[in-house]
């Protein structure tokens, strides 16, 4: 558009090359940048996370990698306290942002396993926010949870405040909560590489790096002695599903008010205790949109026609990706199914989940020859 | 309104399997009918008969919030259906009149989000107010074991106080099902004391479904006096949504309402062509549903600016006048539409002050929007200029209907509106409002009485070096 001539008479002959490079580099870059929205805008609705989901996916590892990071960054400070070299502490001191950008610039957070953990987990809480409530008849009835943490039996009653705590701690607004509660490995994985990350935004001197690094990794382990699985909400919420051991015929209704209670990893964990397999399993399977191994599943768990029309209902009320008139349409089919049979199709979900996933990458692979 | 108060809240009705309507009790009916339906024939109000069908197909019973057409009106229900052997049977209660277009404040989920925003610590309950949720925190923070708290009565936790009349605004707010704050307590064996407030969670049903809390510490080292006086609590990550959200949420908004606007204006106006009258007039209730979220988004933009703890103006000579006649001009329009005259300051009017320029111009649009907003057709709006002990006040006085003693504090609160009924506005104009005239080392009050109009004070420090030459 631009028609005024340009004066280019101070201009240098290195600084043109330097020009030329930058702007064959600013061509690759825009080609680069090109391909990145293409694909964006090409992947299909139902797959792509929406606005929301990525701002708190986001959220959710920068809180995690920076509650990893303060844990090692202070453990590692009072080791050289008590060592007598705390004029190393200095160098501990935390730069904004530098550990978090520096995991994400160098594609270790692209781990499927970290990642499938955390989208899975937004979704969780996503649906959790998105359910409708559904008070009880009797307004003096206490919501599931809250009945059992006055059961006289002592397991459900501590496994139902368990679970009210370790919701309370996830939800929780941080502060002293355990930074993770991710599964063991990955929270083993997540740990080493900020401890890494940490020691190479460090600045160090040649001479002190074995002091540092002797430190970062003795805190490391001691926050990862520190960390406990079974505080996870996920182990909480399926230990108290397995003190529950609820009978068959009472399912439907647990599920039922769960949902209603907005409790779904409770619902998750009981269907997952259902039905013997997993917990990710079981969350892979409500969490699918297109819904198919859910009804399934509902089906070999034996559950009539109301329950599985609620908790349908329920779900496709909750996730605007879901589409209650199909699901309407379906229903019939759904009770069709027959339960043995739907436990069949249930039975490969119940295998190791190791296997299982080398039985899809296999058949993902092709035949290379 | 209207003879209907004595009805009954509930009306039953009864559909067929292919929807005919088979009885129906005189409210629904009458519904129905004005809806053009009648006995023997299908539902005429397709919002419920969808329902009805849904439950049907599915099996079970439904509860959902329904808005439908009255008239001229739109009323909101809450209907149940329910499959019973060949009918569905409807449950039909609410009957609310429902305003044209309705400000989120009146949505209770998201008006928890902002309630809870400046909170110390957060709890919720269920319906029958045993605690399901604490922030994890507060128990080592205020010296209490949270996880044998959770699953009980919220009156173990707190210790409640009954406000100045005698009564526990939380018990009133259950039975209301309403919004509640101001409830104080002590945090029970910690010899701490709390406010508490909190919205209503409600099912689909429209069942009074349990509180979604907040607690502020009245003393302690984590002090956060709710009087507005005092210096606010910091916030916490604002309005429940994530900071990276709410940063991009006027990028993000901003132009495609702009879009929506826009384009619905030109549909309105007929523009690419001529269109059916009822057509534009969607369009054009596009477009001012539109411009009332395009509001809410610069409110919620300024309002999370406003309550950064680092949030400074920029105070630059000014004069007030100038200001005021500038915020009435840019009301004409609107006042012309709405037949209400503007009395502005006359020209040669002079009243030099220190503030910001665009915070005290939004702070007077503001307050002669409102003016107008609430004023009569035919009637006229009062911008008065006065000099008083060090500062310049700006008085903005209306005809409306006022504002009762005991509302003219709760209107400088977030999110209060004194006529919920009233249509448009997000409840922050206000507030913020105060906030900014208080941030420029001036204030904002009000005084009227019900049925006498609405006087509202706008007061910035005199600048007194320009005292030699103005005077």
């Amino acid at each position: 558009m631009s028609d005024r001539p340009h004066d280019t008479r101070h201009g240098s002959a290195t600084g043109a090359g330097k020009l030329l490079a930058r702007a064959v580099a600013t061509e690759a870059r825009a080609a680069r940048n090109l391909k990145l929205a293409v694909d964006d805008f090409f992947l299909p609705e139902a797959v792509r996370l929406g606005e929301r989901l990525r701002s708190e996916l986001a959220l959710m590892v920068e809180k995690l990698t920076g509650g990893i990071e303060m844990g090692i960054r202070e453990g590692a400070r009072r080791l050289l306290a008590a060592r007598g070299e705390a004029s190393l502490a200095a160098t501990l001191d935390r730069i904004d942002g530098a550990v978090h950008r520096r995991l994400t610039e160098s594609g270790l957070l692209r781990d499927a396993e970290l990642m499938a953990e955390l989208i899975a987990r937004v979704r969780q809480e996503a649906l959790a926010a998105a359910l409708p409530m559904h008070a009880p008849d009797d307004p003096e009835q206490p919501s599931l949870l809250n009945r059992f943490a006055q059961h006289p039996d002592r397991m459900l009653a501590n496994g139902a405040v368990a679970l009210l705590m370790a919701e309370s701690r996830r939800r929780g607004t941080g502060g002293s909560g355990q930074a993770g509660d991710l599964p063991a490995e990955l929270q083993h994985r997540l740990t080493w590489w900020v401890a890494a990350a940490i020691r190479e935004t460090a600045a160090v001197s040649a001479a002190d790096g074995a002091a540092v690094d002797r430190v970062l990794s003795e805190s490391a382990l001691r926050n990862l002695a520190a960390y406990d699985e079974g505080d996870r909400l996920e182990d909480a919420a399926l230990r108290f599903a397995a003190a529950l051991d609820a009978p068959p015929e009472e399912l439907a209704a647990l599920l039922i008010e769960a949902l209603g209670d907005g409790r779904v990893v409770l619902f998750i964990a009981v269907l997952a205790h259902g039905l013997g397999v997993s917990f990710s399993a079981a969350r892979d399977l409500v969490l699918d949109p297109a819904g198919e191994g859910l009804w399934v599943a509902l089906r070999a768990l034996d559950l009539p026609r109301g329950a599985v029309a609620q908790i349908g209902y329920a779900l496709c009320e909750a996730d605007a990706r879901r589409d209650l008139d199909q699901f309407a349409e379906r229903l019939d089919e759904i009770m069709a199914l027959d339960p043995i049979e739907a436990g069949r199709a249930m039975a490969t979900l119940k295998l190791h989940p190791d296997y299982r996933a080398a039985i899809l990458a296999l058949a993902s692979s092709g035949n290379m020859t | 309104m209207r003879a209907a108060e004595s009805l009954p809240v509930t009306a039953i009705g009864r559909l067929d399997t292919a929807g005919r309507l088979l009885d129906a009790e005189m409210r629904l009916a009458d519904l129905n009918e004005r809806a053009g339906g009648r006995i023997g024939a299908p539902l005429a109000i397709p919002q419920i008969a969808a329902l009805a069908r849904l439950a049907q197909r599915l099996g079970i019973a439904i509860s959902r919030n329904v808005v439908a057409a009255d008239g001229e009106d739109d009323i909101e229900l809450w209907v149940r259906a329910e499959p019973e052997t060949g009918s569905v049977r409807l449950e039909v209660s609410g009957w609310q009149a429902r305003p044209g277009w309705r400000g989120p404040a009146n949505d209770p989920d998201r008006n928890g989000d902002f309630l809870r925003s400046a909170a110390d610590w957060l709890w919720e309950t269920d319906a029958s107010l045993r605690i399901t949720f604490i922030s994890d925190d507060a128990g080592t923070r205020y010296g209490f074991d949270v996880a044998t708290m959770l699953g009980q009565p919220i009156t173990r936790l707190f210790s409640l106080e009954q406000d100045g009349s005698g009564n526990l605004p939380i018990l009133n707010a259950v039975a209301a099902q309403a919004r509640f704050q101001g409830q104080e307590a002590e945090l029970r064996g910690t010899g701490r004391g709390v406010r508490l407030e909190a919205a209503p969670r409600n099912d689909p049903a429209g069942r009074f479904a349990g509180f979604v809390g907040a607690a502020y510490m009245l003393e302690g080292d984590d002090v956060a006096l709710p009087e507005p006086d005092a210096p606010l609590p910091t916030p916490g990550p604002f309005g429940g949504f994530p900071d990276s959200f709410s940063q991009r949420l006027d990028r993000a908004l901003r132009e495609p309402l702009g879009r929506i606007i826009a384009n619905a204006d030109s549909i309105s106006a007929q523009t690419e062509g001529p269109l059916k009258p009822d057509y534009a007039e969607y369009a054009g209730d596009i477009a001012s549903a539109g411009r009332h979220l395009l509001g809410l988004v610069e409110d919620l933009v300024d309002l999370q600016a406003i309550e950064r703890p680092d949030f400074t103006i920029a105070p630059e000579p000014l004069d007030l006048a100038d200001v005021a006649r500038r915020a009435a001009g840019l009301l004409t329009v609107r006042a012309q539409q709405s037949d209400v005259r503007v009395d502005k300051p006359a020209l040669d009017e002079r009243l030099p002050v220190t503030g910001e320029f665009r915070r005290a111009l939004q702070v007077l649009v503001n307050l002669i929007g409102n003016a107008v907003r609430y004023s009569p057709a035919g009637g006229m709006v009062w911008i008065r200029l006065e000099r008083e002990d060090g500062f310049g006040h700006v008085i903005v006085a209306d005809q409306g209907k006022g504002i009762a003693p005991e509302d003219q504090t709760r209107i400088f609160d977030k999110f209060t509106r004194v006529d919920p009924a009233e249509p448009g506005g997000s409840g922050l104009g206000l507030y913020i409002a105060r906030r900014l005239a208080r941030a420029m080392g001036g204030d904002l009050t009000v005084d009227s009485a019900p049925g006498m109009g609405a006087r509202f004070v706008f007061t910035l420090p005199l600048r007194l070096e320009a005292f030699g030459d103005d005077e």
